[in-house]
């Protein structure tokens, strides 16, 4: 399982090596450059600055010095934070952004898991109804609307939780960002949950289980629940990538320092390193989720081991 | 007289449907003794394997039944399961949890019925898989379903049925997803089975001649009920019911000539939402008259039981 885990972890750096390239090229594609919207400089004073940061050098030449300075771990300097490199940048607001990312993910596990579970087991009763009910409204309403919802009510009214805004080692600032961020995967995970323990519960082996003279608790924990899980499991892949758009979104509304602001700003103000360091970061991370996610599968699932 | 093993009563199933119930069994008695083979034959669709599975209280939940079902004199329980009655199905290749190791779903039974410790119910479930001759056992027990062929999976199903030790073993048509030669090999090792242990077996088939071979005696369904059932020697030489005898005449034979017609019988069986009046049979009957369409007749009693108003009598 480690030797296939390291294998399979080796096998991420080609798609991450494309990731870089196309991402680099694309960017170069957008019209305007750093320097573009700085209405007062003058031509001379623009072509130094874009001299120094070797932007005067033919695309290939500037794409293959970046991929010499990343070969030391070096995302170079920012264009528009002047004095500050991107590791400084997305260094200060990484920890935070994964903190929350990883809260919503857990959380979104934590309970949606059990709710599609118990809605299974009471089918067509109330709790199924409400579970499905809360499950559409989940899907639905998007992270802005929910955000400030959530800050109206636990912040405002009943003053249970900082309304936004952050201090380091503060997990409450933490709670409604990361709620906000999880309740539409809480949704989602809870209807698959409902949906495929409900189908395994008809399925034959459960039969097996049931003829055996067991209790329904160890057919159900033994039996059903781990075949249940697969597209659970399928599914953290694309939900981690929502979380992690969404905490874009999600970090404005609350006003969290992460760095998921630098993506955004980094696009628009056309700061190609940052935006690289971004894309980097984020993607290596989607990879190494999507692996975890496979691996998951293979454990709940000893069909689809590799040898 | 043996002693009574499961008495089946007046079972029926229904599933409410929009457009009416569907009846897949109606008013089905069996009462098996200790010891015997009964063999339950009747097409797709006509309550047979749905009568045994509401017995074991298999069925799923919005299926409503009712009658009585009791295990020597005692009202049937979820203890009895696996315990002293035990159930083979149709599918090995899918009725096997596809991740717990072909031991573990051995010795679960054994843990759970027998109070074993795990080393006792590892060795007791090698034991076994030595039973039902699966072959290389030892390494089986590790082994997940997968890795196994559909011949070895239902060899696996019969190993955790006999964990236990059960009384009566029902098997839902147990070798129809195997290929012929296979099929061969499981009918000869539960027959080999029933043999040394004097379990009572119910067997559920469409084949004659898997009844023929292991069963002492035959029930024969239609539409859901029970049309004729007696011994095997009385109801496939002669049998009464003419529907019995038109499934037999379905069965090709050695002697029939080589470019004689194959005997099938007219029409499609009955669907359970849309059962015909009175006698299910009667629109494919040849002996079918007004009583038939209008009223169903009771089982009654003759050289085999027979539910039908005018039965083929002894030539």
């Amino acid at each position: 399982m480690l030797r296939l885990a390291a294998r399979r972890l080796l096998g991420l750096v080609p798609t991450l090596f494309v990731i870089v390239t196309l991402s680099f090229f694309v960017i170069r594609l957008a019209p305007g450059g750093p320097f573009d919207d700085e209405q007062t400089l003058p031509p001379e004073i623009k072509a130094n600055l874009e001299a120094a940061y070797g932007l005067d050098q033919p695309v290939a030449t500037q794409y293959l010095r970046y991929l010499q300075s990343l070969s030391h771990g070096d995302f170079g300097p920012s264009f528009k934070f002047k004095d500050f490199s991107v590791t400084e940048l997305i260094g200060q607001g990484l920890p935070l952004s994964l903190t929350l990312g990883l809260a919503a993910v857990l959380l979104a596990l934590a309970l949606g898991v059990p709710l599609g579970a118990f809605a299974a087991l009471r089918q067509n009763g109330a709790l199924d109804y409400s579970v499905m009910a809360f499950a559409v409204l989940g899907v639905a309403l998007p992270g802005f609307v929910i955000g400030p919802l959530l800050a109206l009510v636990f912040g405002l009214h009943l003053r249970w939780l900082p309304v936004a805004g952050w201090s380091p080692g503060e997990w409450r600032y933490l709670v409604l960002p990361a709620l906000t961020l999880a309740l539409p995967v809480i949704a989602y995970i809870a209807r698959l949950t409902r949906g495929s323990l409900l189908e395994v519960l008809r399925s034959n082996f459960v039969r097996t289980a049931r003829a055996k003279g067991l209790p329904e608790r160890i057919v159900l924990w033994r039996h059903a629940i781990r075949p249940a899980l697969l597209p659970v499991v399928s599914y953290l892949g694309p939900a981690s990538a929502f979380v992690m758009t969404g905490s874009l979104v999600v970090e404005t509304v609350f006003g969290l320092p992460g760095s998921g602001r630098y993506l955004v700003q980094g696009a628009i103000n056309r700061d190609y390193t940052l935006v690289m360091g971004m894309i980097i970061v984020y993607g290596s991370l989607m990879l190494v989720l999507n692996l975890i996610a496979d691996l998951l599968y293979g454990w709940l699932d000893p069909r689809v081991r590799y040898e | 007289m043996k002693e009574s093993l499961l008495e089946i009563d007046h079972l029926s199933v229904r599933y409410p449907a929009p457009g009416g119930d569907i009846a897949a069994v109606n008013d089905f008695s069996l009462n098996l003794v200790a010891g015997e083979c009964v063999g339950i034959v009747g097409e797709s669709g006509a309550g047979k394997s749905q009568a045994l599975l509401a017995a074991m209280g298999l069925l799923p939940r919005h299926a409503r039944v009712a009658g009585s079902i009791r295990y020597g004199g005692a009202p049937f329980t979820r203890e009895l399961r696996g315990r002293r009655v035990a159930m083979i199905f149709q599918d090995p290749m899918t009725s096997l949890t596809p991740h717990l190791r072909v031991g573990a779903q051995i010795a679960e039974s054994l843990t759970h019925h027998l109070r074993l410790s795990g080393a006792a119910a590892r060795a007791r479930a090698l034991e076994l898989l030595r039973q039902v001759q699966v072959t290389d056992a030892e390494r089986r027990l590790d082994q997940y379903p997968h890795e196994l062929s559909g011949g070895m999976r239902q060899r696996v199903m019969i190993a955790i049925a006999l964990a236990c030790n059960p009384e009566v073993l029902i098997a839902d048509e147990p070798t129809t997803a195997l290929d012929v030669t296979v099929q061969a090999q499981i009918l000869a090792l539960l027959a080999g089975l029933k043999r040394e242990r004097g379990m009572a077996v119910v067997i559920v088939t469409h084949d004659l001649g898997v009844v023929a071979g292991v069963a002492d005696r035959v029930l024969v369904m239609y539409g859901g009920r029970l049309v004729e059932s007696g011994a095997v020697a009385d109801l496939l030489t002669t049998p009464r019911h003419p529907y019995s005898r038109a499934l037999l005449r379905s069965m090709p034979r050695i002697d029939d000539p080589l470019d004689g017609p194959l005997h099938t019988i007219a029409g499609q069986p009955p669907s359970p939402a849309r059962l015909p009046t009175g006698c299910a049979f009667h629109p494919r009957c040849e002996r079918a008259s007004d009583v038939c369409r209008s009223r169903f007749p009771a089982l009654a009693a003759g050289r085999t039981d027979v539910a039908c108003h005018h039965p083929v009598e002894d030539a």
